[in-house]
């Protein structure tokens, strides 16, 4: 299918319209929420979270008998944010660490939802097919209707951010500088874990349990490494999201048996990476360049100290001496002396150096300020 | 009602990786390590896949083979990227193992489709079919092989358990101790993280990727909130793991429904129990002790507002409202712990310190200025008949 086709489909082909629509409000607001969560230390949170939501999502089936996946989300919202506050609670209440409450939560409650979901498929008459959707997340039964709850929600989200944005911000670099300044920030903390839960509770029928919580965490480390600016952080997580799920919609809708939560999960972990290399201030390729430039600046450093220490033993500096000389010298290369030679602080003469009046003076600097830098 | 020999041999496949996962689990708990499990339960999915793609047989030993290298793959790719610096820790593993499991997903419906190798197997695993897998020596019968396979993780489980017992403390609870001693907590580490992923991979065969996290972390949890003494710990955590094993059987029997999620909820009842009631670290005895310990200071600060005044109005039982700012209820029985405990007599309304009080509160105040929290503790031992 080439890139004209697919942009055909997506204004005709209602399925894939729908999904593509949703997977990117989705990636979007996950993109936004999770910055919060990733600055918060609370990456793994999201994992809990949509683990914990599954027994609601099949509570409100055996209570209502309805498929209607809002008010399962109704369930799922509720089970979720009793699943982080009852994380908070063993943090605070007992020795536990934080790794060990979400590891609690997360098994307890989802192996809770099992029982549960094993439980009504043996019931009589109750048709559950369908809910199996959320544990694997199944991005082509998105509806119209589906896309306008996710559309309100991201509206929800971003107004509340943009309402809250200093308190948000205060908390998440200094919450006791906050709750000296006169912030609830209990309440704060109330509003953005409800609107993570909200977040991933919305996409657990889109990509699933499992995956959710790369949604949230891939996009936000993405767009971490490209920036300092909690703005410019967010709105980058929101855009990295919003690709992923646009791009992973169009590879899995072009083969066959490709599901899309897996392909969005790849994508997010595509920039992920590319961010992790490529960015210029953190990226691991730029550092090692760094590094290596260093590396060569310092070889440069010790040829002319070497060299300075000999010129200095002669009246004239700059007095012609064998390369030879220089051979059994750790770090020096031909490159070196042709790099010294470019910056003209030595002159080469067939097989003989000099040192120049300005490397001398070069080298001496090099020397005092190390001389310096030991005071 | 007489168990069938297929009831039995559930229960003791059951109860054999609730062992064998307990002994891991409790050095992942205390190293707080414990999210550690749920990455690698299910970042082994691609590792399976690779393993059965090349030898077509779902019960080959390459898979477990593989499962384990993957396991193993997660824990250094989740540590490099840690050694970068470009994340913070846990958001590492977020990144990691929902890519791999990705990577196992896409691979499963691109090539397996026609097996009997699927998502929700390797995620839930299925107790009630691991006795039809069975072991066929010539005619013989030797029982499940999810038996035979967990029997073996734990056999090793328990051996270098009992070889590297001393190591595997001292670089658990002081790092720096076992380095100077020789020991390599690198090794060490190491030497877990595989174990885990083998016990991880021999396990989930039959109980699925979630319940082995729950029967790692869960028990040593509860165990942690019960006791210091990590042979204790060790104990424990095999004890509540059998039990939720054994007791989620005949629940999942009552309900009809999965046995792997009714020992979860097994595991998560005998926690919550442990959550609320542990003596010492529990819910509730925490929050009395959080009271006690408020009541007490109050206390003091009642005497030490008695030292400071002999004026009369100071010293009636009225003002204390107005003076020290509390309402009626905390003031009376502030005042009622006090006439316990003979720190003061009333006359009238008004209170005045007894000679008890008087050397209680002067104590009290060296120490206070001194900033000896401990010597204060130890005479609330010495003065109090009732403690608040």
């Amino acid at each position: 299918m080439s890139f004209f086709e697919y942009l055909h489909l997506l204004f005709t082909d209602y399925t894939l319209r729908t999904t593509t629509l949703g997977t990117a409000i989705l990636g979007a607001v996950c993109g936004m929420l999770g910055s919060f969560a990733v600055l918060r230390k609370q990456s793994l949170l999201g994992d809990a979270i949509s683990h914990a939501a599954l027994p609601g999502i099949v509570i409100m089936f055996l209570l209502t008998g309805t498929k209607n996946s809002s008010m399962l989300l109704l369930g799922a919202l509720a089970s979720g944010l009793l699943g982080a506050y009852w994380i908070k609670g063993i943090i605070k209440n007992t020795r536990l660490k934080s790794d060990t409450a979400l590891g609690i939560i997360l098994s307890v409650f989802f192996g809770f939802g099992m029982m549960l979901l094993t439980y009504t498929q043996k019931l009589p008459n109750a048709n559950q097919a369908g809910l199996d959707k959320y544990l694997f997340g199944q991005a082509a039964t998105l509806l119209t209707s589906d896309i306008w709850l996710l559309g309100i929600v991201a509206i929800a989200c971003l107004i509340v951010l943009m309402t809250f944005w200093k308190e948000f911000k205060l908390m998440l670099f200094d919450p006791d500088f906050t709750n000296v300044l006169g912030f609830d920030t209990r309440k704060i903390d109330v509003l953005i874990t409800t609107f993570i839960v909200l977040a991933i509770v919305l996409g657990l029928q889109t990509v699933g349990v499992v995956l959710m919580s790369a949604l949230l965490l891939a996009p936000a480390a993405a767009a971490r490494q490209w920036t300092n600016s909690l703005s410019a952080m967010v709105i980058l997580a929101a855009i990295f999201g919003a690709l992923s799920g646009i791009i992973g919609t169009a590879i899995s809708a072009t083969a066959d048996n490709l599901s899309t939560g897996p392909i969005v999960v790849l994508v997010s972990a595509v920039f992920v990476f590319i961010s992790f290399i490529f960015s210029p201030q953190r990226g691991l390729l730029f550092k090692e360049i760094k590094i290596w430039n260093n590396r060569k600046l310092l070889e440069e450093q010790k040829t002319l100290a070497f060299m300075y220490d000999i010129a200095a033993t002669h009246e004239d500096i700059t007095h012609p001496h064998t390369v030879k000389i220089l051979n059994n010298f750790q770090g020096f290369t031909k490159k070196t002396l042709q790099k010294l030679v470019v910056k003209e602080y030595v002159n080469v003469n067939d097989n003989m150096w000099s040192l120049t009046k300005k490397g001398y003076n070069e080298a001496e600097s090099l020397y005092s300020q190390y001389v310096n830098d030991d005071d | 009602m007489t168990m069938t020999s297929v009831q039995i041999e559930i229960q003791l496949i059951a109860a054999l990786v609730a062992i064998a996962c307990a002994i891991p689990g409790t050095f992942l708990v205390l190293r707080k390590m414990s999210l550690i499990s749920d990455a690698i339960s299910h970042s082994i999915l691609p590792g399976i896949v690779i393993g059965f793609f090349m030898t077509q047989d779902l019960s080959s030993p390459w898979l477990i083979i593989f499962a384990a290298l993957t396991g193993v793959l997660t824990v250094i790719l989740v540590e490099f990227i840690q050694k970068t610096g470009l994340v913070k820790e846990d958001t590492a593993i977020g990144l990691v193992f929902p890519a791999l499991f990705s990577i196992g997903v896409i691979m499963i419906s691109r090539g397996a489709n026609d097996v009997h190798l699927d998502v929700d197997a390797v995620l839930l695993g299925e107790l009630v079919y691991a006795p039809l897998y069975r072991w066929e020596w010539g005619a013989l019968d030797m029982g499940p092989q999810s038996l035979w396979i967990i029997g073996i993780v734990l056999v090793v489980n328990i051996v270098l358990l009992l070889l590297f017992f001393k190591e595997l403390k001292i670089t658990t609870f002081d790092i720096g101790l076992s380095a100077s001693l020789g020991l390599s907590p690198v090794l060490v580490h190491y030497g877990l993280m595989s174990i885990a992923s083998v016990t991880i991979v021999g396990s989930f065969e039959a109980v699925g990727a979630i319940l082995v996290v729950a029967l790692m972390i869960v028990p040593a949890a509860s165990a942690y909130l019960l006791t210091n003494k990590l042979e204790t710990m060790l104990a424990y955590s095999i004890g509540f793991g059998v039990f939720s094993a054994i007791a989620g059987y005949w629940l999942a029997h009552w309900l009809d429904a999965s046995i792997a999620g009714s020992i979860s909820v097994m595991l998560g009842f005998v926690f919550l129990l442990v959550y609320l009631f542990a003596p010492r670290r529990g819910l509730i005895s925490n929050i009395y002790k959080r009271k006690r310990q408020k009541m007490e200071v109050s206390l003091l600060t009642f005497l030490l507002h008695l030292h400071n005044h002999n004026e009369e109005e100071e010293r009636h039982v009225k003002h204390l409202g107005e003076h020290i700012n509390w309402n009626n209820k905390m003031a009376s029985s502030v005042v009622k712990m006090a006439l316990e405990n003979n720190m003061i007599v009333l006359d009238g309304e008004i209170a005045s310190l007894t000679e008890k009080g008087e050397t209680f509160t002067n104590e009290a105040i060296d120490y206070i200025v001194d900033d000896e929290q401990l010597e204060l503790e130890g005479m609330k031992d010495r003065y109090f008949l009732f403690r608040g």
